[in-house]
């Protein structure tokens, strides 16, 4: 399979400050890549490297072969670009801002009118074509501003941060989308900071963290490689806190979490927890409301690796685990 | 470059002028330093004082065509850099020649239109009569070429604020404004002025709107069109560098 992006020895220094330092990646075609990091770590300044905005000091960028410092022309014409703030032009209408991008990428003049039909009723907007942009809500901008990316069939899709400020259907529409573009051969390259984006959507992810590719692998492998993020899930009847004294010293617990109204053991060893846990309940006489063990998150082995320490996450932060909502992780 | 690239890029670069235009002619910033001030500087020093109604309307040419060519770069690149909308531009498959072409285009009718306003008002307020109406026609082109490509050399600054863009611009054309034969002319300069006029691209754009309307001028109309032209081609180099240099410092 041929590769979508190649990057070899990518640097950019802002003055003194080093953004990103020698990175090498390749994405692969038909791959959904997802970069993660968080903020500052130099993700959107890839980005915009890789997608002309923005000159490297140092190294090479192939996107589908070309070599983006030599002839960026046919690169770009392969290339769809979602910013991360919804770049509309709001005194035009959504009819007006996708004929105005169809005309600049080129599209044939007879395949205008019916690829922006398709797309706004694909996104919703069709009802809504004739409104001025400033008038749309934050959700139907960024509708809009996908729509205004792909209007030209783009082979690779660049989307820097497409979720945040968004609500729950906005988003899940946007992940249909993503997920049927790469479906019919589209390239994915997804800037998050968002790990439950990178976990649901990613192929692959690279997690980057001060300008350098601290780990690049799927979604999975990368929760393999951490199995001291590993964890057993508790929740006793009552008063739990306060009646469950002692757990954390248990053997083979390393760290205490409380999530909500459960306690997260972080452990090596789950299966030799487990009966542990289940006699303390029946020495304390506690009842046991639920009792899950738990592989390491997306967020468990980003946080490893960019430097948050696995244990001491914030509720608010266990709040977005995916694995509390049921979406994944769970073994 | 290939027939069908050339073909591709030109009508890119109209496809952002007719943009610009539906987006940003009514915008306050484009009336107020485009349409607005041309006059209010017209009637603020041409009140009170003994001149033709003639003269009076090739000055006011002169400056319609200088101030509303200037406006639209220093306002629409920056206001665009900050929005976001301008890094859509620079992805897409187009030269950055062609953008900025786009772009002196913008401002090249806006003038256009303007000057066309204000020659009306001259002929139908003051009776004035157009002498060479093809070196006007040309004149107003090529000028309106000139001053817009001189606009675009600001708003290529790398910054997102147009605040900032706009003050150096508007100070720097206020002082050609006074040192190009607009206010005084050239004939009664003294020779170290009129050198110094003679580096001010509104000089040539003064002259060849006196030739066309007065029936006079101290350049050869020639050599005024010629310069306006060469001055346009010129003022996209800076502009270029700019975009580059933005590129690089990340802006």
């Amino acid at each position: 399979m041929n590769n979508a992006i190649e990057v070899e020895n990518l640097t950019k220094y802002y003055d003194k400050f080093l953004a990103v330092d020698h990175v090498n990646f390749t994405v692969k075609q038909g791959e959904i890549f997802g970069f993660l990091g968080p903020n500052g770590a130099g993700k959107t300044t890839t980005q915009r490297m890789l997608t002309t905005l923005l000159t490297p000091t140092e190294g090479r960028i192939l996107i589908n072969g070309h070599d983006l410092a030599r002839d960026s022309y046919p690169a770009k014409q392969q290339i769809g670009l979602v910013p991360e703030e919804s770049n509309v032009y709001t005194e035009l209408t959504a009819w007006d801002n996708l004929m105005f991008t169809a005309s600049i990428y080129r599209v044939p003049r007879g395949e205008r009118a019916k690829r922006a039909q398709e797309l706004l009723e694909t996104f919703g907007l069709w009802e809504k074509r004739a409104i001025k942009a400033e008038n749309f809500s934050k959700g139907m901008r960024r509708r809009l501003s996908i729509a205004m990316a792909i209007i030209h069939k783009p082979s690779l899709l660049f989307l820097d941060e497409p979720t945040p400020g968004l609500d729950t259907q906005s988003i899940r529409a946007i992940w249909k989308l993503i997920r049927s573009m790469n479906a019919e051969g589209t390239t994915v390259f997804v800037t998050t900071h968002q790990i439950e984006e990178a976990n649901q959507l990613c192929d692959r992810v690279a997690i980057i963290s001060h300008g350098k590719i601290a780990a690049i692998d799927t979604p999975e492998r990368l929760k393999a490689n951490f199995r001291r993020a590993q964890s057993v899930e508790v929740a006793f009847e009552g008063e739990m806190a306060e009646k469950s004294p002692g757990l954390e010293s248990m053997p083979g617990v390393t760290t205490q979490v409380k999530v909500g109204d459960k306690l997260r053991l972080y452990t090596d060893d789950p299966s030799a927890l487990l009966p542990r846990i289940v006699q303390y309940a029946e020495s304390h006489a506690l009842r046991i409301v639920s009792l899950n063990t738990l592989g390491p998150s997306l967020e468990d082995v980003f946080l490893e690796i960019t430097g948050g320490q696995v244990g001491i996450v914030t509720n608010e932060i266990q709040e977005n685990n995916p694995r509390r909502k049921g979406m994944g992780g769970r073994k | 470059m290939n027939i069908e690239r050339i073909k591709n890029e030109l009508a890119q670069a109209w496809t952002v002028a007719v943009k610009d235009v539906r987006v940003y002619y009514l915008r306050p910033g484009m009336i107020m330093f485009g349409f607005a001030m041309p006059f209010f500087m017209f009637f603020s020093f041409s009140v009170q004082r003994e001149m033709g109604a003639a003269e009076g309307v090739a000055r006011l040419l002169a400056m319609t065509v200088f101030f509303t060519a200037g406006a639209a770069g220093p306002f629409i690149i920056p206001t665009e850099r900050r929005i976001g909308t301008y890094d859509r531009l620079l992805a897409a498959p187009m030269s950055l020649m062609t953008l900025l072409l786009g772009k002196t285009a913008v401002g090249t009718i806006f003038a256009v239109a303007v000057s066309g306003v204000a020659l009306l008002a001259g002929l139908l307020f003051f009776g004035t009569t157009i002498l060479q109406p093809g070196l006007l026609a040309a004149g107003i082109l090529l000028g309106a070429f000139s001053f817009s490509t001189l606009g675009l050399v600001f708003g290529s600054m790398p910054t997102t604020n147009p605040g900032d863009v706009q003050m150096p611009s508007t100070l720097l054309r206020w002082g050609l404004l006074f040192i190009s034969g607009v206010f005084i002319p050239l004939g009664e300069m003294a020779p170290a002025a009129r050198a110094i006029a003679y580096l001010s691209p509104l000089t040539y754009a003064q002259d060849v709107m006196n030739h066309a309307v007065l029936g006079k001028g101290l350049i050869n109309p020639w050599l005024d069109l010629a310069v306006l032209a060469l001055s346009g081609a010129l003022f996209l180099w800076p502009s270029i560098k700019m975009h580059q240099r933005a590129r690089v410092l990340g802006r």
